[in-house]
């Protein structure tokens, strides 16, 4: 696990105190509202469009069962008993009250968290695989990098003031489970022809309102160069990016219109004035970040146990939330649980404080004290013994937390929308709610099998519909709610942004075309395929005619 | 707060955020402040309108409300014209608090 330092548990009782002082000078009129949306702001305090809304911060999706215990009580000492997780594996909280959010800092800050970085032109939360550590199909654990990378930016002066917001994501594993290629900086830990190991540097990518797949500025960085070369690439950015139009700030566009090859040269020009590498980090403080993250004692276990197995075969509800939620651990006899946060009757990603202590408690009984939350906005249990997964399902169930729908039909991404969201031009949890009602049925969910639906409520994207299989961006005209269809994104290692099929639809209208299509593609689809798949054999013409057959 | 759609033509009704809350509010006929839409003030007369904003103007200025501003109204309805000014008022159409035991 992550853990403060004496300079981080400094900084963040300072910045607390800071905003305590902060909330009364505004409260009293010392500061006017102009003068204080950027200090609330940078403490992740919102205006949204019902009450205020606070993001905290949870670097790369790693909590410890105290923490969540935490936000448990955060949510209902000051909210309204539930937070919502978000797209960059955060937590939010949609009703506190300003005068409650010095408190709330502090109660954080207790647990070691904070909302830093949560908004403003910064760089933001660094988010990672949430099967870190655990997955056999990894490098290394990406986590002493992300790690590297909180401590690096956390409150980096140079870049305090960017042209825009700053995103970044670290993986370690040829299977993407961070979006990387969508990020302004996308991490790949790789192994080069030598065996060593190091960085495929990514850059350019993003959502938003001019979706763009990330390309590679560094096939292979060696290790130490990391931090001196980011410091490059910011400090590109921050010179050259367009700060005289907010919707052309975005690190991508500057790659776009320099062009990869010439912003590469850039790069590296920069690069040349920063050696000697004085920010560099020493293998020995490498490894003392990285003994943060060493595993935890693991038993020696033979895989897939009899009394597992044997659960399997008697109880149908534990083999298809086993066959849809475990994913395969690099331990022999434990397991990736994740906790499916899509049930039908809640906006996806919520989860109530009685839940949250639930998952504490169940994360300390069988999973070492530790939880992750996704940018599925789902939770992981991330070390389980195969031989609790009975006695945890079971658990679960109890808490309406054994949703077994993982990677499929209804796991669906959704950002909160006009519901919730000042920036919203439509609704999306409705939406995501009917589509989730139509494709309840269990046997045909599986029957469908892998797909990846994601709603945004605007052009924001906060809801990554750009990367969907389908994807769904609602907007407004004339007081109506519509949506546009897109199809044929990709979020993972084989990245796309999929293109619109044409004029939107109402959410009624919207639910039967995405089933015509559903239904085309189980009609039409070879062996092993998953929609994506048969979408990129077939090409959108078939799949529009479909959709628009009324 | 964006007004980018307003129009300011026909009824009008203020609106503004608490300072201290941050919950929204509409301004009612004593020129109070009201949490519920349903006890604002719809005018379309230009006096009254006029005081409302010295009212909205001297509350945000005395730390009670923010981003105070007026919005247009449907003469048929009497509810907000603009699509997420009827969110801001009537909240929204699913929450997990309802699901939260006590809440």
């Amino acid at each position: 696990m992550y853990r403060y330092d004496e300079f981080d548990a400094q900084i963040v009782a300072e910045r607390v105190a800071q905003f305590r002082r902060q909330v009364e000078r505004r409260l009293d009129g010392r500061l006017s509202e102009a003068e204080f949306r950027p200090l609330r702001l940078m403490n992740g305090l919102y205006l949204q469009l019902h009450a205020y809304m606070m993001r905290v911060a949870i670097p790369y999706g790693t909590l410890s069962s105290r923490q969540l215990r935490q936000l448990a009580m955060i949510a209902d000492k000051y909210d309204k008993g539930y937070g919502h997780i978000t797209t960059r594996q955060n937590i939010q909280y949609n009703w506190p009250e300003l005068i409650d959010v010095p408190d709330l800092l502090n109660d954080l800050a207790e647990v070691e968290m904070h909302g830093f970085q949560t908004s403003g032109n910064c760089i933001r939360n660094v988010t990672s695989d949430p099967y870190a550590g655990a997955t056999a199909d990894e490098i290394e654990d990406p986590r002493p990098t992300a790690e590297l990378l909180r401590q690096w930016s956390t409150l980096h002066p140079e870049f305090a003031f960017l042209p825009r917001k700053f995103k970044i994501a670290v993986t370690a594993s040829p299977n993407d489970r961070a979006v990387i290629k969508a990020h302004d900086i996308g991490i790949e830990i790789v192994k080069n022809d030598d065996g060593d190991v190091g960085y495929h540097i990514i850059v350019g990518g993003g959502l938003g309102r001019t979706p763009i797949i990330g390309q590679t500025v560094r096939a292979f960085l060696p290790r130490e160069e990391l931090l001196p070369y980011l410091e490059a690439i910011l400090r590109v950015y921050n010179r050259f990016g367009r700060r005289d139009n907010k919707y052309k700030a975005r690190i991508k566009i500057l790659v776009t219109e320099t062009g990869i090859e010439e912003f590469t040269r850039m790069v590296d020009e920069e690069y040349a004035q920063l050696k000697p590498l004085d920010i560099a980090v020493s293998p020995e403080e490498v490894a003392r970040i990285t003994a943060y993250f060493a595993d935890p004692d693991y038993e020696t276990l033979d895989n897939e146990p009899k009394a597992y197995l044997s659960e399997i075969a008697s109880n149908r509800d534990f083999a298809l939330w086993v066959d849809s939620n475990i994913a395969a651990h690099k331990q022999a006899g434990y397991a990736i649980v994740n906790i499916s946060l899509k049930p039908l009757d809640r906006a996806p990603g919520d989860i109530t404080s009685a839940q949250m202590r639930k998952v504490a408690d169940l994360a300390d009984e069988y999973s070492f004290g530790e939880i992750r939350t996704t940018h599925q906005q789902n939770m992981i249990l991330p070390h389980v013994k195969q031989s609790d997964l009975p006695v945890l399902f079971k658990e679960l169930q109890k808490a309406g937390l054994a949703e077994d729908n993982i990677g499929m039909i209804t796991d669906i991404i959704c950002c909160p929308g006009m519901d919730f969201c000042a920036l919203a031009t439509a609704r999306s949890i409705p939406v995501s709610q009917a589509i989730a009602e139509r494709f309840s049925d269990p046997e045909r969910e599986r029957a469908i099998g892998e797909m990846q639906i994601k709603i945004s409520g605007c052009i924001n994207a906060c809801g990554h519909h750009h990367v969907g299989h389908i994807g769904i961006l609602g907007l407004e005209k004339a007081g109506v709610e519509f949506y546009q269809v897109k199809l044929g994104g990709d979020a993972s290692e084989n990245a796309a942004v999929g293109k619109v099929t044409g004029p939107g639809f109402s959410q009624e209208e919207l639910v039967d075309g995405i089933e015509r299509m559903v239904d085309f593609y189980l009609d039409q689809r070879g062996e092993g395929e998953r929609f994506i798949d048969t979408y990129n054999r077939l090409g959108m013409e078939p799949f529009k005619e479909v959709l628009y057959v009324d | 707060m964006s007004t980018l759609k307003h129009k300011g033509k026909g009824p009008q009704s203020l609106t503004a955020n608490e300072l201290r809350e941050g919950l929204n509010v509409w301004m009612t006929e004593d020129l109070t402040w009201s949490r519920d839409f349903k006890d604002a003030m719809t005018t379309e007369d230009p006096d009254v309108m006029e005081r409302m904003k010295h009212r909205g103007d001297t509350d945000e200025a005395d730390n009670l409300v923010v981003g105070v501003y007026f919005i247009d109204i449907e003469p048929e309805t009497g509810l907000p014209a603009r699509y997420r000014e009827k969110f801001r008022a009537k909240g929204p159409s699913i929450d997990t608090a309802d699901l939260v035991e006590g809440s």
